[in-house]
């Protein structure tokens, strides 16, 4: 069952109830009134499963159109399964009514019986050398147009053009920006040391960042993607960096002891672990290495510290009762409390986009390390992996919907990635060594 | 007699001077002066590893004494630098595992600058979980990676 719902702020007050009637051929229709793209959210009840869509092949005139157009095809269709939100139909062979030319329109009716919900289907057409995807989506059962749009790029944009037709479709149906787009950094041991690489948010393109033949940790991208802060040994000694992406130049933390485990605050700040006075405290690091001030004061180690979306609260990995836990601080008052009770030894906190939760991982009794989420408050409390060995460093997509993190549950440690309640476990991308430590962006 | 005895004695004494100078002249080559009998070399001391309990950074009995010895390879090789690397087992996580090996080192590296070791010639780096020394998935190998490694320099 689908409950569709206008968005409370535009004003429109019908509540819209599709009821899937299974034991009736007649389906009556209520009109959905879809006066302009962007009202509609779908609230999917708790199992309620995914949206039924049919994409269509896309309409194209002449053979390299027609080569674009099934390129385009592929890029939307694993776009959308890779969302996990829908299950792709193929299309059925009468979709179309009045003929295959001109004129034809959709067979609605041809749709809702095999149980779609959602239409999508374009056009590919070229103009001075620029690639156009015309793309229209229908509430099949309303019979309504939900959205148009054309995309335009070049023929090395394809995939960008066919993610972001799936971002718009999937605003359009959760009402929330999406993660295509997103960036995921990580480390690999692939060459024989550790280097920081990344890929997009479904693993495609891999890229190398480091060539330092060191050991490289703990990448993290600015919440704008112009700079990426880690840890590397390059001077000999675990030192933190911040990396400009658009002229490769480099702040260092010249301060003695470890810097480790670097999360940005509201873009400006980084905070990392530090020891140059003693103690292993977090502190606040300007973009050019400075040190801000610091954070935390308490004897014994505080490490990987993640900001709520407001800045304005941290969570952090601190020793100060003995095993690590994971602790909340008023940034401009200092007060502290700790989050976790429940578990002896948890650690790697990240906060999730939508400031409500954290997730983090425990080393449990058995052996296993698991993925939990937890409620900024302390309630809540979920596991998302067991039974799978040892499963860490989770970190939220920038929609909040997914969490990557590494698991060793077929051997070595590699990425994967679920959605934000534990579903869809899955390997996230296929690539020689270990992969670990995965960021992703929260820019798209 | 009593003028001549003197002067014969002053002859006497350049006299065998020239006459041993004349003798030695050949025998400056071979014979060797007798050195002193060389005092017995001092037992070389060998830098060791130091082991940890599991999530800890206090330092064991045994420990203890191995930092000594340590100490007296610092006051044995007087140019000599040591660098104290902490390192932890695989279990845990990595970015805790890089705070807890700091500690371990820096653990070390305290002791013996209080027992006196300067620590202008002491530097100290952790490596977390990312060095192991034995590769093993076990209670045995964790145990001889949970230490405090002291590489000499230039002794």
């Amino acid at each position: 069952m689908t409950i569709i719902v206008p968005d409370k702020g535009s004003g429109t007050t019908v509540v819209l109830v599709l009821v899937l009637m299974l034991l009736s051929f007649v389906f009556i229709s209520p009109s959905l009134h879809a006066e302009a793209a962007g009202e509609y959210i779908a609230i999917r009840k708790q199992g309620a499963g995914k949206v039924a869509l049919v994409l269509d092949r896309s309409a194209s005139k002449g053979s390299k159109e027609s080569g674009l157009a099934q390129n385009l095809d592929a890029i939307i269709k694993d776009g959308l399964i890779f969302s996990d939100l829908f299950s792709v139909l193929p299309p059925p062979s009468n979709i179309r009514t009045g003929g295959d030319g001109k004129g034809s329109s959709l067979n609605f009716g041809a749709l809702s019986s095999v149980g779609a919900e959602v239409y999508a289907g374009g056009t590919v057409s070229r103009k001075s050398g620029k690639v156009n995807l015309g793309m229209e989506v229908y509430d099949t059962f309303g019979t309504k147009l939900l959205m148009k749009k054309t995309y335009t790029g070049s023929e090395d944009q394809l995939r960008a053009m066919g993610h972001a037709f799936c971002a718009d479709l999937i605003e359009l149906l959760t009402g929330k920006k999406s993660y295509f787009g997103s960036k995921i950094v990580f480390v690999s041991n692939k060459t024989g040391s550790k280097e920081i690489y990344q890929c997009d948010f479904d693993g495609q393109g891999i890229q190398q960042l480091t060539n330092f033949r060191s050991i490289s940790l703990t990448p993290v991208f600015s919440p704008d993607g112009t700079r990426l802060a880690y840890t590397s040994y390059t001077s000999g000694k675990p030192t933190l960096y911040i990396r400009s992406m658009s002229d490769n130049s480099i702040a260092a933390v010249g301060k003695n002891g470890v810097s480790v485990d670097p999360g940005w605050r509201n873009g400006s700040e980084v905070a990392t672990t530090l020891s140059f006075e003693g103690d292993q405290e977090i502190y606040l690091v300007r973009m050019d290495g400075g040190i801000s001030r610091r954070l935390t004061n308490s004897r014994g180690i505080d490490v990987s510290p993640t900001f709520s979306p407001d800045g304005k609260l941290m969570a952090f990995v601190s020793s100060r009762n003995g095993m690590p836990q994971i602790f909340i601080q008023d940034v401009q008052s200092g007060q502290t409390r700790r989050l976790t009770y429940s578990g002896r030894y948890n650690t790697q906190p990240s906060w999730s986009p939508s400031g409500d939760k954290i997730a983090y991982s425990t080393w449990e009794k058995s052996g296993e390390i698991n993925i939990f989420v937890i409620n900024a408050d302390g309630t809540g409390l979920k596991r998302l992996t067991s039974g799978v060995r040892e499963n860490e460093s989770p970190s939220w997509s920038p929609d909040g919907s997914m969490i990557v993190f590494t698991s060793n549950r077929q051997g070595g440690k590699k990425l994967y990635i679920m959605s934000s309640t534990g579903e869809s476990q899955r390997r996230l991308l296929q690539m020689d060594g270990e992969q670990m430590q995965p960021s992703w962006s929260l820019f798209r | 007699m009593r003028t001549v005895k003197p002067l014969l004695r002053s002859l006497f004494i350049p006299g065998m001077l020239f006459l041993g100078a004349c003798c030695c002249q050949k025998d400056v080559v071979v014979a060797p002066v007798p050195l002193p009998p060389p005092p017995p070399p001092p037992p070389s001391v060998e830098l060791g590893d130091i082991f940890f309990d599991y999530d800890k950074s206090e330092l064991r009995a045994e420990a203890v004494e191995q930092l000594q010895k340590n100490f007296d390879w610092m006051k044995q090789n007087v140019a000599g630098t040591l660098i104290v690397e902490g390192h932890c087992d695989e279990r845990g996580t990595n970015e805790y595992n890089m705070a807890l090996g700091e500690r371990r080192a820096n653990a070390a590296k305290d002791y013996m600058v209080n027992i006196g070791a300067d620590p202008a010639r002491m530097q100290t780096v952790s490596y977390g979980e990312e060095r192991p020394f034995a590769l093993g998935h076990d209670e045995a190998s964790w145990a001889q990676n949970r230490r405090a490694h002291f590489v000499g320099q230039g002794k």
